[in-house]
């Protein structure tokens, strides 16, 4: 289980991230927010990426406030994918391998499952934006992280490849029985993809009960409070 | 008003200020002095030491802009970035003879106990450290230029997937800094190659043993031997072009890959 709580992250004097709490199971939970409105933030500060301000952050019960990144066990999905580019596809997904973590068998079955085994040879910019994404997200399972976190990972995609990504995106996240964020503006990746809700709203999270009430409260947000 | 007034004004000054010296320089040469230059052993001298000397400063600047470029993007923050970063400014507005004494007066005494009494002073390692001095901030600002255009993503991936900062760094980061890591060592190289006041100051200008190019054209200046300093001279040019169109055709091959 992952667990904020007043989580809390300036920068530049900015109130970036405003005493946000959270508590996410074995779930994909999505984080509703427009541009700028503080969920990248709240995933680099997770992964310890960006250092809170305050409040507590715990994976499993295990404090992870003051973990570097490489000790925190964070998976990362970012939204423009930063696959290695010096690197074949096959060694972006075993990349963990060095840092003794993930196995091959498992690794295998990834690859089999996010249909990678055809491209495993080719560097990954010469691959289309969907391969990619899919790239990256194996990249990071592979790892066997104990929360992923996923930063808009299919938002650079046309919506019919999109379509055809998110139940295979689904799939791969749903094998390992761990929390899940992910982060998006976009309706169909929330409502075919997510399981709880909350919005993000100038570095603020709250919980809503479906797709529609998370969007109905941007859209009230963004009109200056009035329906 | 002319429609390329700015261009019409540039071309005379180019062509007075900067292509004339060297038309002037190359019209000077005189068969006798090329044939006398290119027998006589301390051109070869310093022509050898010069390129040597060159290489292994532009190496060691480059090895230590490797160091700079992991404070530029791990260390931002800190006293040592912040330190390591103005002194990259420094020898840009250094006369480079304060440059040379100021190594001179560092290394040029029997202070550490492994060398004579005039410490590291006058020896090819010491016009090594004198090109290194003024050649390294261009590698180091090379590099941090090179991390800046770098996608930070990548490096932050790599920390979720167990990478330390050193392991990032030299995994993800370095190799794709490979055209910004040979900017750096031609452009410190070029630098190198055209030092003069630094090394005089503290590598001296011993014919044979610490002469480069630019203190053998001094010497031959100052000995009346012009013809021969305007070879030597033309010698540099080549060198240089040489080295351009090298640059040249670097960059063009990476454009096209």
């Amino acid at each position: 289980m992952l667990q904020l709580e007043e989580l809390t992250l300036k920068l530049g004097g900015q109130t970036v991230l405003d005493k946000v709490s959270l508590k996410v199971e074995s779930e994909i939970h999505i984080v509703i927010g427009l541009n700028g409105s503080g969920k990248s933030s709240l995933l680099k500060t997770i992964a310890g990426i960006w250092n809170q301000d305050s409040g507590s952050m715990s994976i499993n019960g295990r404090d992870i406030r003051k973990l570097p990144p490489e000790e925190r066990r964070v998976g990362y999905v970012p939204q423009h994918q930063a696959l290695f580019r010096n690197m074949s596809v096959e060694k972006n997904i075993r990349y963990c391998l060095r840092n003794r973590r993930g196995d091959d068998a498992r690794i295998d079955s990834l690859i089999d499952m996010l249909d990678l085994r055809d491209v495993l040879a080719k560097r990954p910019e010469t691959l289309s934006g969907g391969y990619q994404s899919r790239v990256s997200l194996a990249r990071t399972l592979a790892s066997e992280p104990e929360v992923m976190l996923l930063d808009e990972p299919l938002s650079d995609l046309d919506v019919s490849i999109k379509e055809r990504l998110i139940p295979t995106f689904k799939a791969a996240l749903k094998t390992q029985s761990i929390p899940v964020v992910y982060v998006t503006h976009d309706s169909l990746e929330a409502t075919l993809l997510g399981e709880s809700f909350s919005v993000m709203t100038k570095g603020a999270l709250s919980a809503v009960e479906s797709v529609q009430d998370g969007f109905a409260a941007l859209r009230i947000v963004h009109m200056g409070g009035k329906e | 008003m002319n429609r390329h007034l700015i261009a019409v004004l540039f071309t005379p000054l180019l062509l007075l200020l900067i292509v004339y010296p060297l038309v002037a320089l190359l019209s000077n040469l005189e068969m006798a002095a090329i044939g006398r230059t290119l027998v006589d052993t301390f051109f070869w001298d310093s022509v050898v030491n010069t390129i040597l000397s060159a290489l292994a400063a532009a190496l060691l600047g480059v090895i230590l802009a490797v160091g700079f470029g992991y404070c530029h993007l791990f260390l931002k923050h800190t006293f040592l970035y912040k330190l390591a970063n103005f002194m990259n400014d420094l020898p840009i507005a250094l006369p480079h003879t304060v440059a040379g004494l100021s190594l001179l007066l560092a290394f040029g005494r029997n202070q550490f106990g492994f060398v004579g009494p005039t410490g590291l002073a006058f020896t090819l390692i010491a016009v090594v450290l004198a090109m290194f001095f003024v050649s390294y901030p261009l590698a180091a600002r090379t590099v941090a230029s090179g991390l800046d255009q770098m996608d930070k993503e990548i490096i932050d991936v790599a920390r979720t997937l167990g990478d330390t900062p050193t392991k990032a760094y030299l995994r993800v980061a370095l190799p794709v800094l490979g055209e910004a890591l040979f900017s750096g060592f031609v452009l410190a190289f070029a630098r190198s190659l055209s030092e003069f006041a630094a090394v005089i100051m503290f590598g001296g200008n011993v014919p044979g043993s610490t002469q480069v190019l630019a203190s053998y054209v001094f010497t031959k200046v100052e000995e009346g031997e012009l013809a021969m300093a305007v070879t030597a001279s033309a010698f540099c040019i080549l060198l240089s072009l040489g080295l351009i169109l090298a640059i040249m055709i670097g960059r063009n091959r990476d454009a096209t890959a």
